[in-house]
């Protein structure tokens, strides 16, 4: 990725380290960072970065004066200036504030260090809730990590206005990297974990519940915090899951009872907890939560396991286990940065955990209805159209990382998906669903661009943990009575075929719309996205042949 | 003294372990530019403890200077 770093102190020996292993920004000297994005001609935009790193030393901003009020004021403008020149197709990290200045050694007032950097905290705290492409760089953790004295030099501060010791460069660079990969990549979904000498330490059924070693010390205290980490792995929308070797009810005593147990029964979305081979578990997790093995990560204290899987299912990431417990809580805190961690956390994937366990829920209730029909009135499903301006971020998620459900596996930024949403020739359709066994959040993403007389639907997404339920065959009709009732004769979809889109070949042929010939296609080119046209099918209907729509659900349009 | 001083400098400048000799000079070193030692200097005083005082500091030509200012 194209990086930039823009700062009002002097960041050149951070670019120099940056530009070892990344495309990097030269910059036009320090000081200038808010000119430099407010002019459009800029050298910064010539050389067109797609994510900027914004590190402002707090004392300089302010101008080295404590007063609060007048700090209030300087923070609050700069933000305004940065809010001002945001462009959509950048990602922004802003570094949150540590106030370096002797100033402050000598202020009687103890607590004025950390009030002029809550004063910075809260208008970055706001300004990352509005604009989603800006988020939090972690300077100030940074900093304490290495600690005050070693992270800032006033010998380079006097000689070229560089504050930060190499150490600290290294290690702000070290972040750097870790960041831009983290936008790059697709995380893991799935924590796979083994339970004895993993969440806690010896075996379950050995003995009583308390001779297990999870505690508030020693080793005991290092897998409770080992849980806690875990926790919050799955507050963040990591699925869990047990595949161990044990008696089921040894497990299930302490999983449910323990006084120290961080994570319970509801905690996981799959347990296989019994005598089997675990590939062949992971196998069978993985085709309950219709997932790929791809997406999971292994975690057991047994090196024969371990190596059973990389042998065996080899697209299942497995880390290394720590020798010690005490090293367990960090091996967590690196596997969650090194295939967890995300740029984003949207409330899709907070609940993520209820979501999955609702499915296996409504898995069940489908095998008691006997008859699909039964088994769909059973689900009481409500689908709604919600206001499309609301949920950005999720509109980018499911049309990124939907494979399946997919009509043309068009990958998109967020600055087109701003362009659609502002357009008056396209209308999104986007949709939220809910039935008996829970919310599913917003699950079905249309794109639609609006002709004279017809309707083309360029993007139908819809996300996996719903398919199955016909309610595609609700949307296309929501979508089919939204242009017969603006007048639209026609309506056409695109298909473009993909290695993982088999699911939604025979959508529309499915539902009557016919293959457009060559001939009309032709008059057709300027409906298909850009280039490679040909790899697009183009499927007609007209609504005015009211074809039968088959689907079990209520549909209710938010205003 | 001399071993940690060279390695500061050659880790500061990005170069491989013995890249720097006792008479390298910034002249010769092609990445030892003004910004790389601003840099040296202050790891020098971090790490080292070896305190070389701005005006000094502006004065010096190479690795020969820096070992005599910290007086080894």
């Amino acid at each position: 990725m194209k990086t930039a770093i823009l700062s009002n102190i002097n960041m050149d020996a951070c670019i120099r380290l940056l530009k070892r292993d990344a495309d990097v920004y030269d910059g036009e000297g320090y000081g200038n960072e808010l000119g430099t994005l407010m002019n459009p001609a800029s050298s910064l935009y010539a050389y067109a970065p797609e994510i900027i790193f914004i590190v402002e030393d707090l004392c300089e901003l302010i101008g080295h004066n404590p007063d609060e009020k007048a700090a209030k004021d300087s923070i609050a403008s700069w933000f305004d200036s940065l809010r001002s020149v945001l462009r959509d197709d950048i990602i922004y990290y802003i570094a949150d504030a540590y106030a370096w200045g002797g100033e402050l050694a000598v202020v009687p007032d103890n607590g004025k260090k950390i009030r002029l950097e809550l004063l910075w905290q809260q208008e970055l705290d706001k300004l990352t809730c509005e604009c989603t492409n800006t988020r939090i760089f972690p300077y100030r953790r940074l900093i304490e990590q290495a600690g005050e004295a070693a992270a800032f030099s006033l010998k380079t501060w006097y000689m070229g206005r560089i504050p930060h010791s190499l150490g600290l460069q290294q290690s702000m660079v070290k972040e750097m990297y870790r960041l831009i990969s983290i936008e790059k990549r697709t995380p893991m979904k799935v924590l796979a974990l083994d339970i004895d000498n993993t969440l806690w330490g010896g075996l379950a059924g050995e003995a009583d519940i308390t001779p297990i070693e999870l505690s508030d010390d020693h080793s005991g205290l290092a897998f409770k915090n080992l849980q806690r980490i875990i926790l919050q792995l799955k507050q963040q929308g990591v699925l869990l899951t047990i595949v161990s070797k044990n008696n089921e009810k040894d497990a299930w005593d302490i999983i449910d009872n323990h006084p120290h147990m961080i994570l319970r029964r509801q905690d996981f979305v799959a347990t296989r907890i019994n005598w089997d081979n675990k590939a062949d578990s992971l196998v069978s997790i993985a085709k309950e939560l219709n997932l790929g093995l791809d997406s999971f990560v292994f975690f057991d204290d047994n090196p024969t396991e371990r190596d059973l899987i990389i042998k065996t299912l080899p697209q299942v990431v497995v880390p290394d286990f720590p020798s010690s417990p005490e090293d367990l809580p960090q091996a967590m805190i690196t596997i969650w940065k090194d295939y967890f961690a995300r740029p984003v956390v949207t409330n899709e994937d907070k609940d993520k955990t209820k979501q999955y366990q609702a499915n296996t829920a409504r898995e069940q209730s489908r095998i008691a209805a006997g008859s699909f029909d039964e088994y769909l009135k059973g689900l009481d499903i409500v689908l709604t159209r919600v206001d499309e301006t609301r949920h950005t971020d999720r509109i980018l998620q499911l049309l990124n990382k939907t494979n399946q459900f997919n009509l043309t596996t068009r990958r998109h930024t967020l600055a087109e998906i701003q362009e659609y949403l502002s357009d008056r020739n396209r209308k999104l359709f986007v949709y939220s669903a809910r039935d008996v066994f829970g919310d599913y959040g917003i699950i079905v993403v249309a794109v639609t661009r609006i002709l004279d007389s017809a309707l083309v639907i360029e993007e139908l997404v819809m996300s996996c943990r719903v398919m199955g339920k016909l309610i595609e065959n609700a949307i296309i009709h929501d979508i089919e009575n939204w242009a017969a009732s603006n007048d639209k004769v026609r309506i056409l979809g695109l298909y473009r075929a993909s290695s993982k889109n088999q699911p939604v070949t025979n959508l529309y042929p499915g539902l009557s719309y016919s293959p457009v010939d060559d001939s009309t296609r032709e008059g057709m080119a300027d409906y298909l996205p850009e280039a490679k046209g040909e790899e697009y099918s183009i499927y007609c209907y007209e609504p005015a042949s009211k074809s039968e729509r088959n689907y079990i659900l209520r549909l209710d349009i938010e205003a | 003294m001399k071993e940690k001083i060279i390695a500061i400098i050659e880790e500061t400048l990005m170069l491989p372990e013995g890249s720097i000799t006792e008479s390298s000079t910034m002249e010769e070193v092609e990445a030892w530019d003004s910004l790389a030692h601003v840099m040296i200097i202050g790891e020098l005083e971090n790490r080292l403890g070896i305190v070389i005082p701005l005006d000094e500091a502006i004065e010096i030509t190479g690795v020969a200077d820096i070992l005599s200012k910290a007086g080894v």
